[in-house]
């Protein structure tokens, strides 16, 4: 047996032994006689990679007893140590994940049935959370168990380390770190709190709140503030150990699970709010955001699930891709290598990857794109180390840290570099033979009397063989190399007629041994070395060239019809148009507007200014544009259903990627409220926002404006179309529904007393009292009273919009507008009268029972009485056509035109509080117009550019050379996926995300849908 | 059981009462009818400037420009309508208008037997004359409707109604005239509510076609057989598909739905077919056009299917198809909007029709694809006298004010319960 070998065997020997004893277990019986080792290993003339950046050449490694020893060039081996010569190789600290559900069991939840009851309350035993979704009292390693499968799979993708959390709630508990020896759970656990968890995903609750991601949010903020005050003198009251374990875990690091780069956005907006700052776990997506992702400053844990290329053959089926997802396979891959040059902090994760074997693979290709490697082995070690606090245990290879380290056979971020062993916690585990014999050469093979040829090649450790008989004749032959023992068969004769089979060993650079003939007789054989391969034969590949990838720009948002660059501001001059001002001078001919620095600078004839874009409306109609006081569009989710929800902010949730926006801009849509939906009689806060197509959300929110919230009555508060199991929510009646709005009034005002006193004590008793609790709901009902918050209101027929108006006036304020109002007409001058505006439908009805009485003249009928009415939306598609619909007006009910077209203008603005900057052709309001190619009430009416605050972000003149660019975008995307196909790589099936289109009237709710409309 | 029972004594007290604001029937056309000086919009692509339209007994007896032709009105009632704008009654077609009230009201929905395979169940039976709805539609200009039945794999039959009439018989315009197939979807649709986003392949589509096939198979085999011992209601509602008296409308919104929904009934003889939805056409166009299937586009005002899509594809798709030479009509899918038809067509208009044509979408084209092109669709001498008289361009909400309507002569009440909680309120406000 050659030395090597011999090598060889005794480390899969020694894999052997050591599984049944490892490190201190002192507490543990022995079943036998104790075996304790001295664990002590040597590895000489390797390349060591202390850390991610201190290589040392030559090195020598030593461990004991499962941690660093020592590690530096020329020290001295211990006699104890078994020395394992690593010339050639390299070792690098085990990979860390820092976000990883290993050893956890899986989280079994349940579906509730169509037509089941929803539950209100939780239903977890004990002294915890009274909601389900906070789940801040769980420890991972209470459930951790040693999961040899899963360990192995990791371990051979190169980790030594993982943080494992369980994947549920809200607010998740605490993770634990665990090395991933196969060894006892309390060997393996290192840190059994590491890190506390957060998400925006409920997971297995069923209780009916928190149902949508304003919800979530809200409840996390809620819970945050419970907390405090809980520590502050709440847990004098009762026992809440979910609150105790959550104030217990703020001493951890917080992770955060945002599942995309929106939901990194909010996660980091939580955190500010509360002064944490989260690691955050992103989506992969974040070079789609990369700027508002660098702003805030938080640290990433990124997973490298790269998408495959769609299976795009079918040019019908590849219709169903869309533009973001062509351009993301193709992007993704330079996700980390954006964030790198960003200066953002970030670790990788195999989170997400069907197997763990990729995350090497696909970080490789992210070094491709352009990641260095040293940052890239940062992020699989010492990043995530230092994240979990834990730097000084794993990560890399200093005195005292664990023996966490693979051995390579060169630079681990190269296609053809292997992992050999992965030794996690001073333990081997080998992955593959490390001493690879290099047998290529030619041999002259004699068996029993015949002589061959053997030619072997391929690189060491995976030969093949070919066997020629008459120095030409090639025989169909297999070669297998198995410790040190290697095996033969070929086909006897050209013709296959049986085979000859050989097995035997090395014996200096030939081989020998014994074997079969087809009739089965036993004969001896050799092989013996006669020469190299020569270069050609040895099919070494020589690396291309790797050209420069081509890649497609990152365009804003991402998605169809997205910007490469954002719109700006122009100093703009249009000339010579039919201006309907909105103003006493009414709808004026023949005269231009300029618009200066984002504001409508001046209104008059023959206007001109040097430099200025001039747009020729000669023909054309230009308006102030259109605000949609009730729309669902660019929002993430719309309900949540307690019965006031008014701590959900649909701030919260702003999606700005909705394609929606785009469309409605096409439509001269510039500005929109987006509202809370129906589903509670007090709903969530609105979110007022420009249609800035591109920006991120936050930039798209109106500065300054008022803040306004949903609320509504009638058949979505009382659920009557929801089913036969949604009867138990209060209110069902519309008599409930004035109750619960008489005593959500009644709490805020009791809670405003509480904190009046408890803000009147004198300073010293103020210091000993603890503070009553903050409740996010009650502040915003506050701001009800106080008249700094506005009610838009769902409603339908007149006893409901009577019994508000009612309760508005006992509690001295009034409200600001009642939405859809379809039988506001029967109470014109009651509403006059108490000061509210209207907006409505122009002539939607017939979709239930409360709108049986809705009528076409409902906006005349209004208006004539002095209302200030306006025609929203709450539809995506109707949005575009507002014009049309304030038309109707005119149509039903004698409506002038002037007056029509306020009523999707300036007198949305006004219900918005905006009419100071918005909804007229005025001097010194935004400029924030739209120019139409016709009368703007007329259905022939196009919008052609649609402007707000002076930047054009609709121009119907751009729009042909955007789809082509688009179509062309996509062509070249569909060519590259087919070369990969062709080039056998991975596919999956054309799938296409489809957005749902949400009315106020859509709910997920208790796992199933109720969508009336 | 008593709340039960007082709920729906209280409804049908309250539908009773509002049942009674539906307006009367009109009686039959007396003497002849003229109308003078509007301008025509024939439906069939061509507008007569100064029109003189006579009509008498309900069929149209003259269509002449009046600059050329001079009549002696004499026994006439002359309607003057100098400069207004008569158009033929428009067609509603694949509607569930009187077979619905209140869509989230149960009691009030009878559009969708339970059942995949219904082709005997015909909606003509179920027609309500006295729906809330109808002077809505008819306020705008829709005289005709074809009432249909959705749901299931084969919803029903659908029969053609003229929107007067006393009972189901009395507006019976064309009986049965086609059976309603929704095609099997290559792609599934996410169930967004439980968060799903992606749109993905059905797995049961082979399945599901063999089903239909083996129902399509045994319809065949059925019509062949002369007349079996035992008679299957099913079987002879499908009849009407082999011989041509029947339409097959098929539903389908993909691309490789639609060419395979098509070509599906076409290889099982299938006579008589139109495509519904239709969504994705324009991938499609002259497959469309080379096998002369007709496109019911259900829905003008409605977002493009993908996000990718042109933003204006809808609006444009009815001119995209008729250019390609495929013929169009302009329906609704639902009722919620449905008196809204003359602007779906107004929009065609802005997006690539002539005016014309794109009326003729919801006139001409309808009453073919309906096979009652001999009587109505368009304003031609001897065809019913369906007639809308508006002051303005009927298409643009703008100009749409119907003032005067006929159908089959009679001149209908224009006004319903919309009309007169209108006058009820406005008179209260003016009094105080």
């Amino acid at each position: 047996m050659s030395k090597r070998l011999y090598t060889v065997c005794k480390v899969a020997l020694l894999l052997l032994t050591l599984s049944i004893g490892a490190f201190a277990q002192e507490t543990f019986p022995a079943n036998g006689v104790k075996d304790s080792r001295l664990q002590v290993y040597a590895f000489t003339n390797a390349t060591i990679y202390v850390d991610y950046q201190t290589v040392l050449q030559n090195a020598t490694l030593i461990i004991k007893e499962g941690k660093v020893e020592q590690v530096g060039a020329g020290i001295a081996i211990p006699k104890e140590a078994i020395v394992t010569d690593l010339k050639g190789k390299t070792i690098y600290p085990s990979f860390v994940d820092p976000y990883s559900q290993y050893g956890i069991p899986a989280v079994k939840a349940e579906r509730a049935s169509w037509g089941g009851q929803p539950q209100l309350d939780t239903k977890t035993s004990g002294p915890f959370n009274w909601n389900e979704a906070v789940k801040a009292e769980y420890n991972a390693y209470t459930e951790f168990t040693v999961n040899p499968k899963e360990a192995e799979n990791l371990r051979k993708a190169g980790f030594g380390a993982v943080n494992t959390f369980r994947a549920d709630g809200l607010v998740r508990g605490s993770s634990a770190l665990v090395s991933l020896a196969s060894d006892r759970d309390q060997n393996v656990v290192l840190n059994e709190r590491t890190a506390a968890h957060f998400s925006l995903d409920k997971g297995s609750s069923r209780q009916s709140y928190p149902s949508s991601m304003m919800g979530y949010i809200a409840l996390i903020r809620q819970t945050y503030l419970d907390a405090q005050w809980y520590k502050n003198g709440g847990n004098k009251t009762f026992n809440d150990q979910s609150l105790e374990s959550f104030n217990r875990n703020q001493s951890l690091p917080s992770i955060f699970d945002a599942s995309d780069k929106l939901n990194l956005l909010r996660a980091a907006k939580i955190g500010s709010e509360f002064g944490v700052n989260y690691i955050i776990k992103g989506g992969g997506d974040e070079y789609q955001r990369i700027n508002d992702v660098k702003a805030t400053k938080a640290s990433l844990i990124i997973p490298v699930n790269f998408p495959d290329a769609y299976d795009v053959e079918d040019p019908y089926d590849a219709m169903m891709v869309s533009l973001a997802d062509l351009k993301h396979w193709e992007l993704a891959p330079t996700n980390p290598s954006v964030l790198a040059s960003n200066g953002v902090a970030f670790a990788f994760t195999a989170s997400g990857l069907k197997d763990p074997s990729q995350y090497l693979s696909n970080i490789r290709k992210a070094v491709k794109a352009g990641l260095d490697e040293k940052t890239a082995l940062k992020a699989m070690t010492a990043t995530p180390a230092q994240f979990l606090r834990s730097d000084n245990t794993v990560g890399a290879l200093r005195k005292g840290m664990l023996a966490n380290f693979v051995v390579t056979n060169g630079n681990l971020f190269e296609d053809d570099t292997k992992i050999y062993q992965n030794w996690v916690q001073g333990k081997p585990y080998v992955l593959a033979e490390i001493n690879e014999i290099d047998l290529s050469g030619k041999y002259n093979l004699m068996v029993g009397n015949t002589s061959y040829l053997l030619e072997i090649s391929g690189k060491p450790g995976s030969p093949s063989a070919k066997v020629k008989v008459n120095d030409t004749t090639e025989l169909k032959s297999t070669f297998k190399m198995s410790q040190d023992l290697l095996s033969l068969s070929f086909d006897a004769d050209k013709e296959g007629n049986g085979k000859i089979r050989l097995s035997g060993w090395m014996v200096g650079k030939d081989l020998k041994g014994n074997g079969q003939l087809v009739n089965g007789e036993w004969i001896n054989w050799t092989a013996t070395y006669a020469e190299a391969l020569k270069a050609e034969e040895k099919k070494e590949e020589k690396k291309e060239e790797e050209k420069k990838e081509e890649l497609g720009k990152v365009i804003y948002p991402f998605t169809a019809f997205g910007n490469e660059t954002l719109p700006k501001s122009e100093l703009i001059l249009i000339k010579n148009a039919t201006i309907w001002t909105n103003e006493a001078q009414g709808i004026v001919t023949e005269t231009d507007v300029l618009l200066k620095d984002g504001k409508i600078s001046q209104i008059g004839k023959n206007l001109s200014s040097a430099g200025a874009r001039v747009i020729d409306g000669t023909g054309k109609h230009l308006t102030a544009g259109i605000i949609d006081e009730h729309t669902h569009i660019a929002a993430t989710s719309i309900n949540d259903v307690q019965s006031v929800s008014a701590e959900v902010r649909m701030g919260d949730v702003i999606d700005s990627e909705d394609i929606d926006i785009y469309r409605q801009l096409a439509g001269g849509v510039v500005a929109g409220q987006i509202l809370h939906g129906s589903a509670n009689a007090i709903g969530g806060q609105s979110a007022l926002v420009k249609y800035r197509w591109g920006l991120a959300p936050e930039q798209l929110k109106i500065n300054g404006a008022d803040g306004f919230i949903k609320c509504a009555l009638g058949e979505n508060v009382k659920q009557s179309n929801w089913g036969d199991g949604n009867t138990i929510r209060y209110p069902q009646t519309r008599m409930g529904v004035e109750q619960v709005f008489v005593d959500a009034f009644t709490r805020a005002q009791e809670y405003e007393k509480e904190w009046n006193a408890y803000n009147a004590l004198p300073a010293k008793t103020k210091a000993a009292t603890a503070a009553p609790r903050r409740d996010l709901e009650l502040e915003t009902l506050l701001e009800i009273l106080r008249k700094k918050r506005f009610i838009s209101c769902h409603s339908y027929v007149q006893s409901e919009i009577n019994m508000l108006m009612k309760v508005a006036e006992r509690f001295d304020f009034r409200i600001n507008t009642f939405t859809h109002i379809l039988e506001g007409y029967k109470l014109a001058d009651k509403m006059a009268e108490h000061g509210v505006a209207a907006s409505t439908f122009a002539d939607w009805w017939a979709y239930k029972m409360e709108v049986r009485e809705a009528i076409p003249y409902n906006a005349a009928l209004m208006n004539g009485e002095g209302v200030v009415t306006a025609i929203n939306s709450d539809d995506a598609e109707m949005a575009r056509r507002l014009n049309q619909e304030a038309a109707k007006t005119v149509k039903y009910g004698g409506v002038s035109e002037e007056e029509a077209w306020k009523m999707v203008t300036l007198n949305p603005a006004k219900m918005l509080h905006l009419d100071n900057r918005m909804g007229s052709i005025k001097v010194g309001k935004d400029a924030d117009v739209v120019l139409w190619s016709d009368n703007p009430l007329s259905i022939y009416a196009k919008a052609e550019k649609t402007i707000i605050d002076g930047a054009v972000y609709f121009d119907i003149e751009q729009e042909q050379a955007k789809r082509t660019a688009l179509e062309q975008e996509k062509a070249r995307l569909i060519q590259k996926m087919l070369d990969v196909k062709k080039a056998g790589g991975p596919t999956q099936r054309p799938a296409m995300r489809q957005k749902h289109m949400f009315h106020c009237e859509d709910v997920i709710y208790h796992s199933h849908a109720e969508n009336l409309d | 059981m008593k709340q039960l029972i007082s709920t729906i004594l209280l409804a049908s007290v309250a539908l009773g009462n509002l049942w009674a604001q539906v307006p009367q029937p009109a009686s039959e056309q007396q003497k002849p009818i003229a109308i003078t000086g509007a301008v025509a919009h024939l439906g069939n692509g061509k507008v007569i400037e100064n029109a003189l339209v006579t009509f008498d007994k309900g069929k149209l007896t003259l269509v002449a420009d009046a600059r050329v032709v001079r009549v002696d009105l004499s026994g006439h009632e002359v309607i003057e309508a100098n400069g207004k704008h008569l158009y033929p009654g428009l067609i509603l077609a694949n509607t569930e208008l009187g077979l619905l009230e209140v869509e989230s009201v149960r009691a009030t929905r009878d559009y969708s037997e339970t059942g995949d395979y219904n082709p005997n169940v015909r909606s003509i039976i179920a027609y309500n004359t006295d729906s809330e709805l109808i002077p809505t539609l008819r306020y705008n200009g829709i005289l005709l409707a074809q009432v249909t039945p959705k749901g299931g794999t084969i919803s029903g039959s659908s029969s053609v109604v003229a929107l007067d009439g006393w009972n189901w018989e009395d507006a019976a315009y064309a009986y049965d005239e086609g059976i309603h197939m929704g095609w099997v979807n290559t792609y599934q649709r996410p169930r967004w509510w439980l968060g799903e986003t992606q749109i993905k392949k059905n797995e049961n589509y082979e399945a599901q076609v063999r089903e239909i096939e083996q129902f399509f198979n045994d319809a065949k085999a059925y019509a062949n057989a002369g007349k079996p011992k035992t008679v299957n209601l099913k079987m002879e509602a499908m009849k009407g598909l082999f011989d041509g008296s029947k339409t097959l409308y098929i539903e389908a919104s993909y691309a490789k739905d639609i060419v395979s929904g098509i070509q599906f009934a076409q290889a099982m003889g299938v006579k008589k077919i139109v495509l519904k939805g239709g969504e994705q056409a324009y991938r499609v166009a002259d497959f469309l056009k080379e096998n002369a299937i007709p496109v019911v586009l259900a829905n003008v005002h409605r977002l493009p299917s993908s996000t990718d899509e042109d933003i204006d594809m809808p609006y444009k798709l009815a001119a995209d198809l008729t250019k390609a030479g495929v013929m169009v009509v302009i329906a609704y899918d639902g009722l919620q909007s449905s008196r809204n038809l003359p602007f779906f067509a107004g929009t065609a208009a802005a997006y690539g029709l002539d005016k014309e044509q794109a009326l003729q979408l919801i006139t001409l084209n309808p009453a073919k694809m309906l096979g009652i092109e001999s009587r109505a669709g368009s304003i031609e001498v001897g065809k019913d006298a369906h007639l809308i008289l508006s002051s303005g361009d009927l298409l643009d909400m703008r100009g749409n004010n119907v003032e005067a309507a006929f159908i089959n002569g009679k001149r209908i009440n224009l006004d319903g319960k919309q009309q007169m909680l209108y006058q009820r309120f406005k008179e209260k406000f003016e009094q105080e």
